[in-house]
């Protein structure tokens, strides 16, 4: 078991600057997962981790040492790629093999080896085939067959289940948690998806533009965004962003702190009342019923949508109007600069 | 039930043809033009060689007479010439096909990443490729002349004399098929470089993690999945080596001492210098079962490759 620390890591491409200075500390046998919009950098991240980027400014950490000028195979990292990267010409057990090959492991050794992790994925009937004979998950089991064959200290996860079908991705999402608990390794796990990043996550890393927004455990993330940002981003539906000044409508008593510009409620935080004064009021503007809970669109008086999860009593009908109430202990509020105000008056 | 479809047209009146049909009628009217160019330019010259390659047919007399088998007969049993000929074919091949794909290969893995001055270097390289081939050959045989060559004067100023390149019989075929080489290279490159690109990058970098130095990556990652792409252009250079005509015929004209006579160069001769037609069309022929077995053999490969 190995920890990783990041320290001031840059990356530009050009003058393009793509990471802005993260300082990141991953403990041994922690599962962190990189989480973040499109363009964010995670993936960059991973990739100057592995050292098939080079890093432009920073010192990062495997272990004890100090491994920017390491070449990647010497770091003690594994990878699976967002594509398997099988190679196409050669058979389960060659490319689960290739890498103590290259090594000039002997062959028996090797072949004790690729059995060992071939009996952990239950990939002992598939070693002689081509990875062109293989399902989807079954070459996503081999991708991380091939990774644990070396032993490395971390490994590392680039978006690996999202080329797989919903159902697919839920089990292998197991696996790899199951995986990460039998072998208790540093896991780094690259994902845009929250719903892995939230189920898979001993620490979650939110980055936006290069740079960390917040670090914590699921938990923390949803229930202590600490921006605007993170708030919206972790939980789904997102967030609804409400002025500030709706804080006692929403809740009877409950005062907006002084700096405080707007306030953040989650859908499934907001119960639906009579629209009587004091209260939020606003029509409904569109139900979606997805089996276990709707989800409404609510029209509020100064034209924002306010997303609703309705899943319990009757369903309002949509030209209605519904009043809004929330638990003052639900309810986030930010700055004008977004970010959080922790010391809630509640 | 029956599968046809009336359908009425604007007029009212209804199609008596099935969907299919009419658009049957409609491929073949896309294809048309096509088929009609392939046939009149193609297939109609082609059973036209391999009727006269049957016939005795002297071009001046206009006359030709059915011979049967006589032509070949000649060709593969009586002929010397004829065995010297493919000897020459072959070894114009076994030298330009290796040095081609080779130089190819190397161009391609230096000029498939980009850099900066990539896209000046590639077109250098493929610029010879669409120089007309007669330009490049009278230039190379210029540079090649033995008095006063380029070739020579370069030579000469590090010390060497070097030899009549294109008139003595040891070194023309070697000049030929050097300056068939640097003019062709172009093309196999930019296949080879559309097949580089086409590998997966990932494949390269979970081999480098691994710990697969750039030798083991190209030997155990690159070049098997270059198989395909080197198929392809080891048979249409051996192909193309084979119908080499404008480059011969510039350059030495088959000599010296018919030394780089080749096959196509030797049927343009029969034809139109000695006009036996009946015989070229032989030889035309027993050119086209080299080549077709050649692609053939390509075929073959692939199919056994893909499975």
């Amino acid at each position: 078991m190995t920890s990783v620390l990041l320290k001031g890591i840059e990356k530009r491409f050009g003058s393009v600057e793509v990471i802005r200075g993260v300082d990141l500390s991953i403990d041994e046998g922690e599962f962190v997962v990189f989480v973040g919009p499109s363009g964010c950098g995670k993936s960059t991240l991973l990739r100057l981790i592995s050292g098939l980027e080079h890093i432009s400014d920073g010192e990062l950490k495997i272990g004890d040492r100090v491994v920017n000028e390491v070449q990647p195979s010497q770091r003690g990292v594994a990878m699976v790629f967002q594509s398997y990267a099988l190679y196409p010409h050669l058979t389960v057990k060659e490319n689960m093999g290739f890498g103590l090959k290259v090594r000039k492991v002997p062959a028996q050794e090797r072949q004790r080896r690729v059995n060992e992790a071939a009996a952990t994925l239950k990939l002992e009937p598939l070693l002689d085939r081509y990875p062109r004979e293989l399902s989807g998950g079954q070459r996503q089991r081999v991708a991380i067959g091939r990774a644990i064959v070396g032993n490395p200290d971390v490994f590392l996860f680039d978006e690996p289940l999202s080329n797989l079908d919903a159902e697919l991705r839920v089990h292998m999402r197991s696996e790899i948690a199951a995986l990460h608990k039998r072998l208790s390794t540093t896991m780094i796990y690259v994902t845009h998806d929250q719903i892995e990043a939230m189920t898979l996550a001993d620490k979650i890393v939110v980055l936006r533009d290069g740079r960390i927004e917040q670090v914590g455990s699921p938990r923390e993330l949803y229930e202590r965004p600490s921006n605007v940002f993170v708030a919206q981003f972790i939980g789904s539906p997102k967030m609804n962003i409400l002025p500030a000044a709706d804080a006692p409508l929403l809740c009877a008593g409950l005062a907006a702190p002084q700096s405080a510009e707007t306030l953040g409620i989650r859908p499934e935080h907001l119960t639906v009342v009579e629209p009587r004064d004091g209260v939020l009021r606003g029509t409904v503007s569109l139900c979606e019923y997805t089996g276990a809970v709707t989800l409404l669109h609510v029209l509020l008086p100064d034209n924002r949508i306010c997303l609703v999860l309705h899943d319990e009593g009757e369903v309002p009908a949509v030209g209605g109007e519904i009043g809004l109430s929330a638990e003052a202990s639900n309810i986030h509020f930010f700055d004008g600069q977004a970010q959080a105000i922790r010391a809630l008056p509640h | 039930m029956t599968d046809s479809i009336h359908i009425t047209r604007r007029g009212g009146q209804k199609s008596r043809l099935t969907l299919k049909a009419r658009e049957m009628m409609e491929a073949w009217l896309f294809v048309s033009p096509t088929v009609i160019g392939f046939i009149i330019f193609f297939l109609g010259p082609l059973l036209a060689v391999a009727y006269y390659s049957l016939t005795e047919w002297n071009l001046l007399t206009q006359q030709a007479t059915f011979v049967g088998l006589a032509n070949f007969e000649n060709a593969l049993l009586e002929n010397p010439d004829f065995w010297h000929v493919v000897r020459n074919s072959v070894i114009f091949a076994l030298g330009l096909v290796p040095l081609n794909m080779a130089l190819a290969l190397t161009l391609a893995l230096a000029l498939s990443r980009p850099f900066r001055g990539v896209v000046f270097f590639r077109t250098v390289f493929f610029a010879p490729v669409v120089t007309s081939a007669i330009a490049w050959a009278i230039v190379w045989k210029f540079m090649l002349q033995g008095e006063g060559g380029f070739i020579n004067q370069v030579l000469a100023l590090v010390g060497i004399s070097g030899p009549n390149w294109l008139r003595e019989p040891n070194w023309a075929m070697a000049a030929v098929i050097i300056t068939r080489v640097i003019k062709m290279v172009g093309l196999n490159m930019i296949l080879y470089i559309a097949a580089l690109q086409a590998i997966p990058r990932d494949y390269e970098e979970a081999a480098r993690l691994e710990g697969a130095s750039r030798r083991q990556i190209f030997s155990m990652i690159t070049w098997p999945l270059l198989a395909p792409a080197t198929l392809v252009i080891m048979v249409i250079t051996t192909i193309g080596s084979f119908k080499v005509f404008d480059h011969i015929y510039q350059m030495t004209g088959g000599g010296p001492e018919n030394g780089t006579l080749v096959l196509a160069f030797y049927i343009y001769q029969q034809g139109f210098k000695f006009f036996n037609v009946g015989y070229a069309s032989t030889l035309a022929m027993i050119m086209f079962a080299i080549v077709m077995v050649l692609t053939l053999v390509q075929v073959a490969l692939r199919r056994k490759g893909m499975e």
